[in-house]
């Protein structure tokens, strides 16, 4: 009887994706204007950075931001007004499996004929979005070559499997992400790839600029954000001494939102950000005292 | 009567006569000493009886000469016929042996006199049961009679009776011995006062038992008793007889090292200790020494009553497991040693090293190290206290145990905030003061001083030649320097400095901390109970003690000179304003020349107890501060000196106050001056201006009020002499070096001698399992890691051309092993491609109305060849064999335990090494890493080659023939040559530290091949030295561990009676054994190619 069934998810077409909201972002150095610079000039970008920095929010903020100042891509929507921050965003998790079928599309067998389905990267490149590959040393390397014509002054992508070479549309970009922190020599970006990119490297913000951001996410007061910006950065200091990684800010920010949660500090610390980082017992026990030199 | 009786003496005199002079003239001489009150016939008696005995013998006038020399004494000492029953003893023995009487008289004057007279002829009894007629044991008896006065001194006749059944009973063994312990026993009796009855009864048992220790026993009396409380001696020697009795051996030994223990022990707590190895007697004699040998490390721990139940514990476990038992009282346990640090309340540096380090460095932000507090004074630059916390600026050095709390938290939290106090010093800038950066909260006067001070030149100063402004210039090479040179009492100067930099740091480690802040007013509070009693202070010091219970958060009440009450208020009151976050180390500056001017024109003059007033501080850190007009005038003194004419004679030198304890030694002048040399090494010298010479480096060592070098002038320049030297060194020094290094490689440590340490560089400590024990003896094996030296490289090529046709057969298997690793997996639901044959297929079916397979994806899985092994090869001596005599049992090879014969017996196998031609095991083993090398480069696994002997468990050598993270280099096959058979085979520590190499290694697979001739055997790599059981539990619990850590081991011998231990020893691992030698380097290809696949 019913017409039509409530939608219990939202959905998107991958390249129908963008953001529609503002992502709260806090610029630490002059990133925004080399995204800016770097975009209008079509070249591509890798972003280094250890996990959680905010690597990804830079993008879907820039996405964002591009949208709404470039009015050259401006469309309309529904309701017929013109709408802004339309810039689609793909973004892709490289893992070690990810073929190039898994980005350029492959055949799949429908009824008894064959249909052909692009992959994230084809429809990115058509549609003229941001193509976000997070963490990209992980991807085979025979994965990663494909891109190379997308990053030099072709822009082209070939379709093998259909003959075919897309030329890549006006808003097109590709950005690499990569955490040069845990790679081992294995994994490492090969110099032909790595050499068609402008680096930007991200680092934790400053403590000042952290508690902010943590205070702004988690909506915990201002001291204590504080208190948690100064765990992050002691925390960070036993990098290499023990720990692989720091506590990045977005553990900052979950134990954030357990305090405000009601969770008492330290055990929000204990859970967000001690046992996040390492499993190594010791540690463990200096990050707990230094947790206990914090908060009360 | 006399003239009846006249002629009978002298009818005596003249038999006398006859015999040699001395008879007659020792009679003449005792015959004027006689008292007087003897009848003529009781004379007559008397000269008959030494008459007598002369007679009797051809040599009995010697034992009558004695008998006339010492009657008259003798008579002294009792009543007549008492003397007449003593010379009837005489007559006796005599009759025996004259040499016994007369060594019997000679005694007797020393002896009556502690003798009753009664026991006389018991005492003559004793001396003649000792007499067996020989030679030897008259030699005895007369010794004994000789010794009896001084032994009566201490002993009752029945203890002498006793003592005298004793050498008896030893007689029956040795005389020598029983003359021995005669002797001994005089100088052993006085000394163990009440016990003596004990201890002859325990020598008495012990010549049952063991008569050859009775005499060592006697000695190690004579040093043990004394070291036992004189109330416990008694229960000591009954401890001792306990032993004996329950089959206890070397009980001289154990007697001396259970009361060397004692001795190290309260002698309040010694019968405590005693009744606890009372109690353990029960369950083993064995166990009763090796507890009580443990107490005072035990008690270095943990109190009486923890003892208790550690020692319960160890019953429990003796109960279950007599070798257990043992190892645990032995302390060479693992469980004893987690019982006993679970008890004990105090923390141990070494167990909080890794925790507090880390937690520093997280603090700092810098590479900070943890170290002990006596390193730092070791290191002999200017800190002197094994006890206070400290930093150098690098290092954070705190005390090796703090044990000041009832409970291990308390202790704990101690250790926590003493560093984060010195980690404070570094995190908020102590050190790095700096003289024209300006304060915030005060008005800076520093510059303007100095300006004053260089043109004021007076007093003191007169004497230097005309300074200008520029040489003043160069007189400092630190800001702390250049600043504390503005004072003329330094050490004043750095007292105030040193309180309110501190109050600095605790304010703000308050503020930034706030999870401590709890633990930080405990400990200040305890800190303020501690201070010392400030009225007893004379002004300056009781100011300067004002303000260390200010900093302590003291705010009311504290005492000060009635007549300095405004001054103790100002002074306090500018200590408050450094106590704001925001302040900075130049605060702490511009606040201790204000205090200082205050204090220092304050004479330094005792007070009357009662002219003491409490003053409340209230807390004004937060007004704004204004220096009072008379600041000025205050300030401008500082830069004049002292007036020392206007100071009273009745004032005393300033002298320190005490240390807060938690919160250390804290030296910013040599702090500043040691990072100043570090940054000039790091540099290479100098980037602006000169570099420090060592004569600015002693001037500072010794103007520094920093260092206590109280001394003559000779004196004071050769210790800042070697103290510059050394800060020299330090600063060279990129991070400190444990002391100990330079130990020498063959240190013979003793089996029983307990856990080891690794002091040096490349030495690593591992446990070893004791399955007898059922535990680990904690820290028990030293393995010194080595890089192999290098020989000739054409040893390497030329093995591979012996090899020819073999080569490149396996380089050819193994190459084809690198294309296996992606493999095309078909038939999947999904995949990266369709696979055409399997979708035709599945067309057909569902064409002919069969239900088709949707499984027609391939994929290519990547197969990743992720694999790091390790060779160990068995390089023991053992290895020399060779190959055509390898069919002799290897037990035949035993290596002497003694290591001078070990020496010997190592040459001569060498010698017959050198003269072999033909093939040894080891040369097969090398042939076949050479090999393997070959084969692993083609297919590029990660792969290490470590050889490993040894001797003992201090000397497991491990060498590197090539790292795992190690590239194949020209290097290495130089290494292969230089392999050559050494020492022994102790597996245990060599697989241990493999495993632990390994496990550094990130891989899928990790594998470890041990290769090796024989069964594993060392120096001591058993138990009681016989049990080679011991050996091989070892190992499989080392290979065990490894399995744990997921890395899969697989031995390989060439010994054909491996099977019998291998078998335990590998249990579900895998193993072969070699029927044939020479198949080692195919047969090592062919397992490796299968395990890794």
């Amino acid at each position: 009887m019913t017409q039509s069934t409530t939608t219990l998810f939202r959905s998107y077409l991958i390249e129908e994706y963008h953001l529609t909201e503002e992502p709260y972002y806090k610029p630490v150095g002059d990133e925004i204007e080399l995204f800016e610079a770097a975009y209008k000039q079509k070249i591509p970008l890798i972003f280094k950075g250890p996990t959680g920095c905010g690597k990804t929010r830079f993008v879907e903020y820039m996405s964002y931001r591009l949208g709404q100042t470039l009015t050259k891509v401006k469309q309309t929507g529904d309701d017929g007004a013109p709408r802004a921050g339309n810039i689609p965003l793909v973004t892709i998790a490289c893992h070690e499996d990810l073929t190039s079928s898994d980005l350029v599309g492959r055949y799949l067998l429908e009824g008894d004929s064959t249909v052909w389905i692009d992959g994230p990267l084809t429809r990115a490149v058509k549609v003229g979005g941001i193509c976000y590959l997070d963490e990209i040393v992980e991807a085979r390397k025979d994965t990663t070559v494909l891109i190379h014509p997308l990053t030099d002054h072709r822009r082209i992508l070939p379709v093998e499997k259909k003959g075919e070479l897309l030329e890549a549309a006006e808003g097109f970009l590709l950005i690499l992400s990569y955490n040069p922190g845990y790679q081992s020599a294995l994994k490492d970006l090969k110099h032909s790839t790595r050499q068609r990119f402008v680096s930007i490297e991200f680092d934790y913000p400053p403590r000042d600029i952290e508690a902010e951001i943590v205070e702004h996410e988690s909506g915990v007061d201002k001291d204590m954000a504080m208190q948690l910006a100064k765990l992050g950065e002691k925390v960070r200091n036993l990098r290499e001494h023990g720990l692989g990684e720091g506590a990045s800010t977005r553990l900052l920010i979950y134990a954030g939102k357990l305090i405000s949660q009601g969770i008492a500090p330290r055990r929000a610390c204990q859970v967000a950000v001690n046992w996040a980082v390492t499993d190594d017992p010791s540690v463990q026990k200096s990050i707990e005292e230094l947790i206990g030199s914090i908060f009360e | 009567m006399a003239e009846t009786s006249a002629p009978k003496i002298e009818e005596i005199r003249a038999e006398l006569a006859k015999f040699p002079s001395s008879v007659l003239e020792e009679f003449e001489k005792a015959l004027l000493k006689m008292p007087d009150n003897l009848t003529e016939p009781q004379l007559a008696d008397w000269a008959g009886a030494g008459r007598d005995l002369a007679q009797k013998t051809v040599r009995s006038w010697e034992a009558s000469a004695q008998y006339f020399k010492v009657s008259p004494s003798v008579l002294g000492f009792m009543p007549l016929n008492y003397f007449f029953k003593w010379t009837d003893c005489g007559q006796a023995l005599c009759a025996e042996s004259p040499t016994l009487a007369a060594a019997f008289f000679e005694a007797s004057p020393g002896t009556m006199s502690k003798l009753r007279s009664r026991h006389i002829e018991s005492w003559s009894g004793l001396g003649r049961s000792l007499y067996k007629g020989t030679w030897k044991s008259s030699t005895l008896a007369c010794k004994f009679f000789q010794s009896s006065p001084v032994l009566l001194e201490h002993l009752s006749f029945p203890e002498l009776e006793r003592f005298a059944s004793f050498l008896d009973s030893l007689s029956h063994r040795s005389y020598d011995l029983a003359s021995e312990c005669l002797t001994l026993g005089q100088g052993i009796f006085p000394l163990i006062g009440e016990d003596r009855a004990a201890f002859i009864s325990l020598a008495s048992t012990l010549v049952e038992t063991g008569w050859r220790e009775v005499k060592s026993f006697f000695e190690a009396g004579s040093r043990a008793l004394p070291r036992v409380e004189s109330g416990q001696r008694l229960r000591f020697l009954k401890m001792a007889e306990q032993l004996v009795k329950n089959g206890g051996t070397n009980i001289p030994g154990v007697m001396l090292e259970i009361s060397k223990a004692l001795s190290q022990i309260e002698p309040h707590q010694h019968a405590h200790i005693l009744g606890l190895g009372e109690a353990l007697m029960v369950h083993s004699a064995l166990a009763v020494p090796e507890f009580i040998k443990a107490c005072p490390q035990a008690l270095e721990k943990v109190t009486m009553s923890q003892l208790e139940k550690w020692f319960s514990e160890g019953v429990g476990i003796l109960e279950q497991n007599q070798d257990g038992g043992l190892a645990y009282f032995k302390m060479e346990s693992a469980r004893s040693e987690e019982i006993l640090e679970g008890l004990s309340s105090g923390v141990e540096y070494g167990r909080i090293k890794d925790v507090m380090e880390m937690y520093c460095r997280a603090m700092a932000g810098a590479d900070i190290k943890l170290a002990e507090a006596v390193d730092l004074v070791e290191k002999n630059i200017g800190w002197v206290s094994n006890e206070a916390p400290s930093t150098e600026g690098t290092t954070v050095f705190v005390p090796s145990l703090v044990d000041k709390y009832g409970s291990k938290s308390d202790n704990f939290s101690w250790y926590k905030v003493v560093s984060t106090h010195q980690v404070a010093h570094i995190e908020f800038g102590s050190f790095i003061f700096d003289f024209d950066t300006p304060s915030i909260f005060f008005t800076d006067r520093r510059q303007e001083l100095e300006q004053q001070k260089v043109q004021m030149p007076e007093g003191s100063r007169q004497e230097m030649p005309e300074v200008d402004s520029e040489s003043v210039e160069h007189a400092w090479v630190t800001d702390a320097q250049r600043f504390f040179d503005l004072f003329e009492d330094r050490k004043l100067a750095l007292d105030i400095y040193t309180v309110v930099e501190d109050a600095r740091l605790d304010a703000r480690v308050k503020v930034e901390y706030p999870g401590i802040r709890l633990g930080y007013d405990l400990i200040q509070t305890s800190s303020l109970h501690e201070r010392p009693e400030i009225t007893d202070m004379p002004v300056r010091e009781a100011l300067v003690e004002f303000l260390v219970r200010l900093s302590l958060n003291q705010y009311n009440g504290i005492p000060a000179p009635e007549q300095f009450v405004d001054e103790a208020k100002e002074v306090g009151r500018i200590m408050q304003q450094v106590l704001r976050p925001e302040a900075t180390i130049q605060d702490t500056a511009e606040a201790s020349l204000r205090i200082y001017a205050i204090i220092a024109q304050i004479p330094n003059e005792e007070v009357p107890t009662e002219d003491w007033e409490d003053v409340d501080m209230d807390d004004t850190q937060n007004e704004e501060y204004q220096d009072p007009d008379d600041m000025e005038q205050l300030l401008q003194q500082i830069s004049m000196g002292m007036e020392m004419e206007m100071r009273p004679d009745s004032e005393q030198e300033y002298d320190s106050t005490e240390n807060v304890e938690f919160r250390g030694d804290f030296k910013p002048e040599l702090v500043q001056m040691l990072t100043e040399l570090r940054r000039q090494q790091k540099e290479g010298g100098s980037t602006d201006g000169e570099p420090i010479s060592q004569e600015q480096l002693e001037e500072l060592l010794k103007n520094s009020a920093e260092l206590e070098l109280q001394a003559t002038q000779g004196e004071l320049q050769e210790s800042s002499n070697m103290m510059a030297n050394n800060l020299m060194k330090e600063a060279g020094l990129d991070m400190p070096q444990s002391p100990e290094y330079g130990k020498g490689p063959l240190v013979h440590v003793d089996e029983d001698g307990g856990a080891l340490e690794a002091n040096e560089p490349q030495t690593f400590v591992y446990d070893e399992w004791d399955f007898r024990a059922d535990d680990y003896k904690p820290r028990w094996c030293i393995v010194r890691q080595k890089t192999m030296a290098e020989g000739d490289p054409t040893y390497y090529s030329s093995t591979l051309t012996n090899y020819g046709g073999l080569v490149t057969q396996i380089r050819r298997q193994f190459e084809m092993m690198v294309p296996e690793n992606f493999q095309k997996v078909r038939k999947l639901e999904d995949g990266e491609e369709i696979d055409i044959d399997d979708l035709i297929e599945a067309v057909v079916d569902r064409k002919t109305g069969a239900s088709p397979s949707d499984k027609f994806y391939w994929r290519r899985n990547k197969v990743q060849r992720d694999v790091a092994v390790a060779f160990l090869l068995d390089t023991s001596a053992s290895t020399a064999e060779a190959i055509d005599d390898a069919k002799k049992s290897p037990d035949d090879w035993d290596a002497p335990d003694d290591p001078v014969e070990y020496m010997v017996w190592l040459r001569t196998r060498r010698g017959e090494a050198m003269r072999r031609s033909y093939k040894r095991i080891i040369d097969v083993e090398k042939e076949a890493i050479v090999l393997l090398i070959n084969a692993l480069e083609a297919i590029g696994d990660l792969y290490g080659i470590y050889g490993f002997s040894g001797y003992g468990r201090e000397n497991v050598e491990f060498y590197t023939i090539k790292d795992l993270d190690e590239n194949f280099s020209e290097r290495v096959k130089k290494r292969i040559d230089r392999v050559a058979p050494l020492h022994a085979t102790r597996m245990g520590p060599a697989i241990r530290h493999t495993t632990y190499k390994l496990d550094k290694q990130d891989a899928r697979t990790k594998l470890m091949f041990l290769i090796s001739d024989g069964r594993p055997q060392d120096r001591g790599y058993s138990r009681e030295g016989v049990e080679k059981e011991y050996a091989v539990h070892d190992t499989k619990m080392a290979l065990d561990e490894a399995k744990a850590k997921g890395i899969q081991s697989f031995a390989l011998t060439v010994d054909k009676n491996g099977h019998d231990y291998l078998k335990n020893m590998c249990d579900d691992m895998g193993y072969e054994v070699l029927d044939d030698i020479y198949e080692l380097p195919s047969r090592l290809l062919y397992l490796y190619k299968k395990l890794t696949m």
